[in-house]
């Protein structure tokens, strides 16, 4: 009963249900969502852990199986689906056309859950192109602007999907079959010259997803312009799909080849690289979900960082990384879609001062950041501990460098980000802005206790990583549930950490309870000492205003030599030279029976050259 | 060979009003044209030197002492269709006289690119 | 039951419509129904015997090689069979969709358009076979020019004068080709054709090149295209995409692989797809009319089954066969879809329509669901198809015709996306009160259905596909047929 087809049959079935329920009985669409992504949590969950089936279509025979490391990732869409379903139910719950929203959400999820679970390159192209259109669907539901957005995001997915295409095809003409079970491991019996254009190419198509440098450019506009509950499951799910697919080239296909450590050193720096220069993009937002999408792509460059390296340890902090990324991420789009509900606005220096209006969205958004700095005692430490260690052990100390000055440069924008939606001066404007309904509310809980545990317990999570890797033929690592080694005899026991964490946060709380309690004065904007120049009623005296003003004016250069100018730039010359191309139809009847005649006479004279050769 | 000769200079004839002419009536008098001398070049193809005509008219005839019918009943149909193709021709022109109120093709444009 | 009911029962209803016209009119509208319906009977009845062993029907008493003989094989019945099926829903769209008199013509052109290409597709004969291409051409200047007006009849005066240039190459062609063989049975000049001239064999082959190759939307020779496309009214649309040029290509295929057989065509007929492709995709980028993209596309489409047709293997020929039907469903239901967007919106132009998603949703979840599918995304029918001509193409080594044909996708998305994120903006519109009639729905519905269903079991298709393939590739086994049979 419990099988694969159930389960993508439950998410497609659902999907067009809810787009036909919302035409007949439009009240029930959000219950028949909700009840297909509590199913889908149910079956992944429950899903036996070799089911493998296979379906013939065309000529093709599709298998679909379960994998610890498809496992891996099914488990993480099905929350994240379910999550970012609850959490629409009230969000979107005054947008017009939600039939559509969530049979295209519902698509997606499906569609991702097709991926992680196919066994060969088929179905796997198969899902992966209907989770981008379905996708694509969902950033233009918006309004106007998302419309050129939507079609820069889908064009670099096309190409991304279609250089993975490319690669199939040249997989399918040297080995005459597409299962996984009949190229993985046998990648040698091709030629190095297709073999080296496979490995690129299907790194290339999977990176676009992954928002790797410079494929990235369509991510920061997508991410800001869809809905919000999409946005979490955008950057916290189908992001990792990238991710899902550079694992299985780089483990399955490129380690086996001769040039496996060019791949990996390549793609290490790329990743590296492009961590650091996210993390600068974003502090330089105003916008919080652009922030927020900029860091996404940080963190999916220490997670190909992590891949690339291929060390066991560093495998496990990317896939670590990967699943925690996923969930804080969410937490934070959450937070901010809370904002954005609430206030209307995602503009970082309109919105301030919301920690007493909003608390649990601000203990959402303070856990996330806290997630993304790597500060223990969450779980982001662990992964960066992970991730750090294993650069180290394999020497690759300049990298090391890049990804720590990343990482601390990460601060700066999470600092902007919280510092200005939440703490700061109340602002009049929002005087009356209430908490999110519990629907909202539950799903950042929910995650927010799940990243404290991850932060405490790694070894909840590296359980199922390991056996990931397993899959992946990684040599396993040493761990315990709450124990982190380095190699060199020192360990970090998370435990001892929280709690000595714990105790300083009570002292500090107590103290600063009894300390400061009398003396607390709230802020308003006004409330400024202006050394003699009174500002007019016009200024944006919000603290965010130019926030890092100094560091942005330093890093200009950078920002505005971006690699988006040279895309739209190429993408307007080959438009313009399709517009001049199509005036060879001229409307002249006449000019085209001269092409016919010329054709006739080019043919006629040329047949020599053109049919000449009987074989 | 003489028709050979005359039904390609026919042909080329026709070509040259339907690519040169700008009257849309000359150059559907071209296609006429063009029509007539892939006609002429079928019969052509059919005739034999001193033969009769392909039907059992004398007791005495017999079939290599006629032409070749085949080419004769295709020309016969395909003058019909041509006949079909100059009448809607027209008739497309007259509409096109009555919306344009010019007959010149370089000025019948506006669908294009 | 015979074949020839395919092209008798159409051509017999194109009479009587006017005669019926004149005593009722809505008896008039039924007649084709009522013609599809029996005509899909005959399919059914011969499909299930035609696919094991070809049906040789003699007409008039002559045997073959001298009378004229219609072959109905495995690809016959196919392509009659979606010729039935397309008919069948452009009737049931044009029912409430023209309603401009005189529609007794409007059908009894239709009707003749039919006879023309189930002719096209079930002679054996070559000079038969060009009098079946008068016919729909014939029909198809008419109906481009169906609507009056001024760029009507402008459309349909360039389609004319290149269609006329087209007949006359094949004429010419076959007139030189039983110049040289004698004969005009298919099967019969097969057997003969090796004993003509090299250089008069390749004559032959560019003037059927440039004939044929001028109604299946080669360029350059597609100048017509475009214009016919954009101005008939929108079944026509379809007609033309969906029945017509495959019927062209069909003939084109069927002549090139019979008699001239040599590898060197085959170069050039990929490389002329791909040109073809290019060129027509990247035209259509800017289009500020609907249909007039959709023209092009149809045009792009094409290119990509000559590509494969061109590659000649089996596979690939079975690619091109399902790229053909599945670009005759596809491309027939966004000219519907159009058809009704162009309705509501009161414009042709592409800028007119946004919003309309809000409007009129189930034309615009139709159009968004063909250009989805045309696209070639999954789970609709266009992947597979689109997929199966990647690796055959690809399987002959052919890897720039690939590149190639992924790069034109792209544009096609660009295009396509931007009509359909146009539908589904967040924008106030004018309400349109009129309704889309339910007949143009279910013509609609039916068609998306037979998409998705063939998206998710492509067998239902491919299997009949393979005798198809064969029996076009099987040079022998045909003029074995045809003549002794």
């Amino acid at each position: 009963m419990i099988s694969i087809p159930y389960i993508l049959l439950i998410a497609f079935a659902g999907a067009l249900l809810s787009f036909v329920i919302h035409h007949i009985a439009p009240k029930l669409r959000t219950p028949v969502a909700l009840l297909t992504t509590v199913l889908l949590l149910y079956f992944v969950w429950a899903l036996p852990a070799n089911s493998l089936i296979n379906i013939k279509i065309g000529d093709f025979i599709l298998t679909w199986g379960t994998t610890a490391y498809g496992q891996l990732f099914g488990m993480l869409v099905a929350v994240l689906g379910f999550f970012t379903v609850l959490y629409s139910t009230d969000f979107m719950a005054s947008k017009e056309r939600l039939g559509y929203f969530y049979m295209n959400f519902l698509f997606v999820i499906g569609g991702m859950l097709g991926i992680v679970y196919s066994q060969d390159f088929i179905s796997l192209f198969f899902f992966w192109e209907i989770m981008t259109w379905s996708s694509f669907m969902l950033v233009i539901y918006c309004c106007k602007d998302a419309q050129s957005i939507g079609l820069k995001y889908f064009v670099f997915s096309a190409i991304g999907a279609y250089s993975i295409l490319i690669g199939i095809v040249l997989l399918y003409s040297s080995m005459g079959t597409l299962q996984f079970k009949n190229i993985f491991g046998h990648i040698n019996e091709i030629s190095t010259g297709i073999k080296i254009s496979v490995i690129i190419l299907m790194i290339i198509g999977f990176g676009v997803k992954s928002a790797l440098m410079p494929l990235h450019v369509w991510a920061p506009d997508a991410y800001a312009v869809s809905p919000s509950p999409f946005t979490a499951l955008f950057s916290g799910a189908l992001s990792k799909m990238g991710i899902f697919g550079i694992g299985l080239v780089l483990f399955k296909l490129a380690a086996h080849t001769g040039f496996y450590s060019y791949v990996q050193y390549t793609l290490a720096w790329i990743g590296g690289i492009t961590a650091l220069l996210a993390t600068f993009y974003a502090i330089a937002q105003t916008d919080a979900k652009k922030l927020l999408a900029y860091s996404s792509i940080g963190q999916l460059g220490y997670i190909i960082v992590g891949l690339a390296i291929g060390t066991p340890l560093s495998i496990a902090a990317a896939l670590f990384l990967a699943i925690l990324h996923a969930i804080f991420k969410s937490m934070l789009f959450m937070a901010t879609g809370a904002v954005y509900m609430r206030t209307g606005t995602t503009n970082m220096t309109e919105v301030s001062g919301l920690i007493r209006k909003m608390p649990i969205s601000f203990v959402t958004a303070l856990f996330g950041i806290i997630t993304v700095a790597g500060v223990p005692p969450l779980g982001g430490f662990a992964a960066k501990w992970m991730l750090y260690e294993s650069l180290i052990q394999s020497g690759h100390y300049f990298l090391v460098i890049v990804i720590f000055a990343a990482s601390t440069a990460a601060f700066l924008y999470l600092f902007r980000y919280i510092f200005s939606l939440f703490l700061g001066q109340e602002e009049k404007e929002w005087e009356n802005v209430k908490e999110v309904p519990w629907t909202m509310q539950i799903p950042m809980i929910l995650m927010t206790i799940f990243v404290l545990v991850i932060g405490v317990f790694p070894g909840l999570l590296l359980d199922p990583i390991s056996s990931a890797m397993q899959y992946l033929n990684v040599k396993p690592f040493d761990y315990q549930m709450s124990v982190l080694f380095n190699n060199w005899g020192g360990k970090v026991d998370m435990q001892i950490v929280v709690r000595s964490i714990a105790a300083v946060f009570i002292l500090l709380g107590i103290f600063i309870t009894i300390k400061g309690y009398r003396n607390t004065r709230y802020v308003t904007t006004k409330d400024i000492h202006t050394s003699g120049e009174i500002p007019t009623e016009n200024e944006n005296l919000t603290y965010a205003v130019d926030f890092y003003k100094p560091f942005e004016r330093s890093i200009a250069p950078l920002l505005k030599a971006s690699i988006d100018k040279v895309y739209t730039l190429t993408g307007d010359i080959f438009e313009q030279a399709f517009d001049y191309l199509r005036y060879v139809y001229t409307g002249n009847g006449q000019t085209y029976a001269m092409y016919v005649v010329l054709f006739l006479a080019i043919l006629l004279l040329f047949s020599e050259l053109i049919f000449g050769i009987i074989l | 060979m003489i028709y050979f000769i005359t039904s390609v200079v026919l042909i080329l004839t026709g070509m040259y009003a339907v690519l040169v002419k700008k009257n849309l009536i000359k150059i559907v008098i071209g296609l006429s044209i063009i029509d007539s001398g892939v006609h002429l070049l079928m019969i052509a193809i059919g005739y034999v030197k001193n033969a009769t005509a392909p039907i059992f008219s004398k007791p005495g005839l017999t079939a290599d002492k006629m032409v070749d019918p085949v080419p004769q009943a295709l020309v016969l149909t395909s003058i019909v269709i041509g006949l079909a193709v100059t009448a809607v021709a027209l008739s497309l022109v007259i509409r096109l006289y009555d919306h344009h109120k010019t007959l010149d093709i370089n000025k019948i444009r506006k669908l294009k690119w | 039951m015979s074949p020839v009911h395919f092209i008798a029962i159409p051509l017999f209803a194109a009479f009587l419509i006017p005669l019926v016209g004149k005593v009722s009119k809505n008896l008039v509208k039924l007649i084709p129904g009522i013609v599809f319906l029996y005509l899909s009977y005959v399919a059914i009845t011969l499909f299930p015997i035609g696919i094991h062993k070809p049906i040789v029907e003699i007409i008039a008493g002559f045997k073959a090689p001298f009378g004229i003989s219609l072959y109905y094989g495995p690809l016959a019945a196919f392509l009659t069979t979606m010729i039935t099926l397309i008919g069948f829903v452009i009737w049931l769209y044009s029912y409430k969709f023209i309603i401009r008199e005189p529609i007794e013509k409007y059908y009894m052109l239709f009707m003749m358009l039919i006879t023309g290409s189930t002719g096209i597709v079930l002679t054996g004969d070559v000079f038969n076979l060009f009098v079946f291409l008068e016919i729909t051409a014939i029909a198809a200047y008419s109906l481009t020019a169906f609507l009056r007006d001024k760029d009507g009849a402008e459309a349909a005066f360039k389609y004319l004068l290149i269609g006329s240039f087209s007949s006359t190459f094949v004429l010419l062609a076959i007139v030189l080709l039983y110049a040289n063989v004698h004969t005009l049975n298919m099967a019969d000049i097969a057997t003969k054709i090796s004993s003509v001239p090299l250089t008069t064999r390749i004559f032959i082959l560019i003037l059927f090149l440039m004939g044929l190759g001028i109604e299946s939307e080669m360029f350059p020779l597609n100048g017509w295209a475009p214009d016919a496309y954009s101005q008939a009214p929108s079944p026509v649309g379809a007609v033309f995409g969906g029945i017509v040029v495959k019927a062209s290509i069909y003939a084109l295929m069927r002549l090139i692989y019979l008699m001239f057989e040599f590898q060197s065509v085959m170069h050039f007929l990929v490389i002329m797809g791909v040109i073809t492709m290019l060129i027509a995709e990247m035209s259509a980028m800017r289009q500020q009319q609907i249909k007039r993209m959709l023209a092009f596309s149809s045009i792009g489409q094409m290119g990509l089954v000559i590509i494969a047709f061109g590659v000649g293997t089996e596979p690939s020929v079975r690619a091109a066969l399902f790229q053909m039907f599945n670009h005759a469903l596809i491309k027939s239901l966004l000219f519907f879809a159009a058809g009704y967007l162009v309705f509501h919106s009161g414009s042709k132009k592409i800028s007119a329509l946004d919003g309309l998603g809000h409007d009129k949703p189930i034309t615009s979840f139709f159009f968004a669901f063909g250009a989805l599918a045309i696209i070639g995304l999954p789970p609709f029918s266009g992947f597979w198809s689109k997929l199966y001509v990647l690796l055959s193409v690809a399987n002959s080594g052919l890897f720039a015709a690939v590149a190639l044909i992924l790069f034109s996708s792209v544009v096609e998305a660009i295009y396509y996306l931007r009509v359909v994120s146009r539908l589904y903006f967040n924008t106030e519109v004018a309400t349109d009160v009129r309704r889309t009639p339910v007949s143009g729905l279910v013509a609609m519905g039916i068609l998306t259905l037979v998409i998705l269903f063939v998206g998710f079991y492509p067998n239902l298709v491919l299997h009949w596909m393979t005798p198809a393939a064969n029996e076009l590739l099987n040079k022998a086994a045909y003029i074995k047929a045809g003549l002794f049979h």
